[in-house]
């Protein structure tokens, strides 16, 4: 079963443009990832979703109801944490989350034992005020608020900001938790290494518009990596140019750099016949692997 | 009834300065009275030299100043003016300000429809009118009986305090109307109190030349003149215009509201 399916999905602000037929189809039980940079329409796309703004033109269902007839009753279990996430000043953490907990029709008692649970997880003072949080705690604020009602369906827009590495992990290990219950997940982001980290499957967007879909293992396969020679001696470069599956290649002194595409170990092999002072294999940034798509989509 | 309750928890503060200043309005107000009935006559008739333009913009054309009704009928317009500030910046405010403070993306989110978010907003709204209504009408009644204990006012408080009541809605409606309707929501508090302010000095105009009697019909004000209350009781006309006017205003809320994207 789809728990999120949209159809063309279009949403025009004015004129300019927010999204153009996004076509996505989320599985049950699933962690999709949707990444793209910053301003290609993934909170438009999401807060298309949850009913914050209309579509133009296009459909979409969540739980296979229409999102904009039956809203109110499918955000029943919908958790949501927001990119940037602002509250209401003067209230305690604590007030805030049994306020945000008394929109559901969930037994209250549960909802603040799950309340509990999860502040003392994520350590997390609940007695704060809000003002006083910092922007990684209000975060935490928001993760709790997503997720206290038990969702089946959580929606994270770029949800790790101001969170440090170790409490990122823990918020991992939550989800993949959430997940094994059955719990479906769209992950936004514009940090690739995160969403490798955590998902399935993947969905690129760019300008508005779906750029891929895929497996993230089949992305990772396709994706390219960067290399960057540094020759002791002069470069050969006839051998370099050679090499199977090069684009972007350039040559600067004694340094070479290039992208290489799908099976390093040929190239590997090449490699370790040359005469190197250094050797740098790094993942290319998105803007990168955005540009490959981007090319490879107007040819 | 959970966004009811809040509303109110937010707007206690407020609503209590509200009440504070109008009872202090009003007792300074008749206070002055107090001092002023001693050689009241000397004053009347200095005042009534005064030309028609200046009386009218100390809104004291018409009433008997030697009577504490009507003493407090020349109040009445600055009442009238400061509880209607507050309802229409309350109209304004308690719809627009889940987008002004950037509260709107963790409200709606929540399984409940944007129906149901104005409804409770509107209910919490009227029930802060009502109390700061409540309270200037009981401080009238008690700072007017301090000063005058000689005459028979009570039939005359209340006309004009039902006449705020219906001004208090009118505006407060206004202000839902603009917040319902503007994307932007810094600027309906701005909007909303432009309308309330033209209306108000439209009504000076209108007293001081009789050539613009035809404008009463564009400002509330007028439809609930204190002295036009005070004499003759209410203006069928103008309460049926009140009446379409809040329910056209009220149509435009939720319309306008339930159909337009949230600015997030």
């Amino acid at each position: 079963m789809n728990i999120i399916e949209t159809k063309k999905l279009t949403k025009y602000y004015g004129k300019s443009l927010g999204i153009s037929e996004i076509d996505l189809e989320i599985k049950e039980g699933e962690i999709f990832g949707f990444i793209g940079p910053n301003g290609a329409g993934k909170s438009t796309t999401i807060r298309t979703l949850l009913g914050l703004v209309y579509p133009t033109s296009g459909s979409a269902t969540i739980f296979g109801k229409d999102i904009i007839e039956f809203g109110p009753e499918i955000k029943e279990d919908i958790g949501y944490l927001p990119s940037e996430v602002f509250y209401y000043d003067g209230m305690r953490v604590i007030d805030l989350l049994k306020y945000s907990g008394s929109f559901y029709k969930k037994d209250q008692a549960v909802i603040l034992k799950k309340i509990k649970e999860l502040a003392e997880y994520l350590d997390l003072d609940l007695k704060k005020k809000i003002d006083d949080l910092s922007y990684g705690n209000k975060k935490k604020v928001g993760i709790i608020q997503g997720l206290l009602h038990e969702p089946k369906l959580i929606i994270l827009d770029e949800p790790t900001g101001g969170l440090d590495p170790l409490m990122q992990q823990r918020f991992f290990d939550l989800l993949r938790e959430e997940n094994k219950k059955g719990v479906t997940i769209l992950f936004s982001s514009h940090i690739l290494s995160e969403v490798q980290k955590l998902c399935d499957r993947v969905a690129i967007i760019k300008d508005g518009k779906i750029v891929k879909i895929d497996n993230i293992k089949d992305l990772a396969k396709d994706t390219h990596k960067r290399f960057k020679l540094e020759f002791k001696g002069e470069i050969d470069r006839k051998q370099v140019t050679e090499l199977i599956g090069v684009s972007d290649l350039a040559f600067d002194d004694n340094n070479a750099s290039f992208l290489l595409k799908g099976n390093i170990n040929e190239a590997i092999k090449l490699i370790a016949g040359f005469e190197l002072t250094n050797l740098l294999v790094e993942e290319p940034d998105l803007e990168e692997i955005f540009m490959h798509y981007y090319v490879a989509d107007k040819k | 009834m959970n966004i009811f309750l809040r509303e109110l928890k937010v707007y206690r503060k407020g609503l209590l300065f509200w009440c504070l200043g109008m009872v202090m309005l009003v007792a300074s107000g008749m206070a002055k009275y107090a001092s002023f009935k001693g050689n009241s006559q000397a004053v009347v008739e200095l005042m009534s030299q005064f030309p028609k333009s200046v009386q009218a913009i100390f809104g004291l054309t018409g009433f008997d100043l030697t009577k504490a009704s009507g003493y407090f009928g020349v109040l009445y317009v600055y009442i009238a003016l400061m509880v209607t500030v507050h309802a229409v910046l309350l109209g304004a405010g308690i719809v627009s300000k889940e987008e002004r403070d950037k509260t709107s993306e963790f409200l709606f989110a929540k399984p409940i429809s944007r129906f149901r978010v104005l409804s409770e907003k509107i209910l919490a709204g009227l029930f802060n009118i009502l109390v700061l209504n409540l309270v200037t009408s009981l401080s009238s009644v008690y700072f007017i009986g301090y000063f005058a204990s000689d005459e028979s006012f009570m039939s005359d408080v209340i006309i004009l305090m039902v006449g705020l009541l219906m001004l208090q809605l009118i505006f407060f409606f206004i202000g839902t109307a603009v917040a319902g309707f503007c994307k932007k929501p810094k600027l309906s508090g701005t909007i909303a109190t432009s309308v309330l302010l033209l209306t108000f000095v439209m009504t000076f105009f209108i007293n001081i030349s009789e050539n613009l009697n035809w404008l009463s019909y564009f400002t509330p004000f007028k439809y609930f003149d204190a002295k036009d209350l005070m004499d003759s009781g209410f203006n069928l006309i103008y309460l049926v215009i009140s009446a379409i006017l809040v329910i056209v205003s009220i149509f435009i809320t939720y319309k306008f509201y339930y159909s337009r994207d949230l600015d997030v």
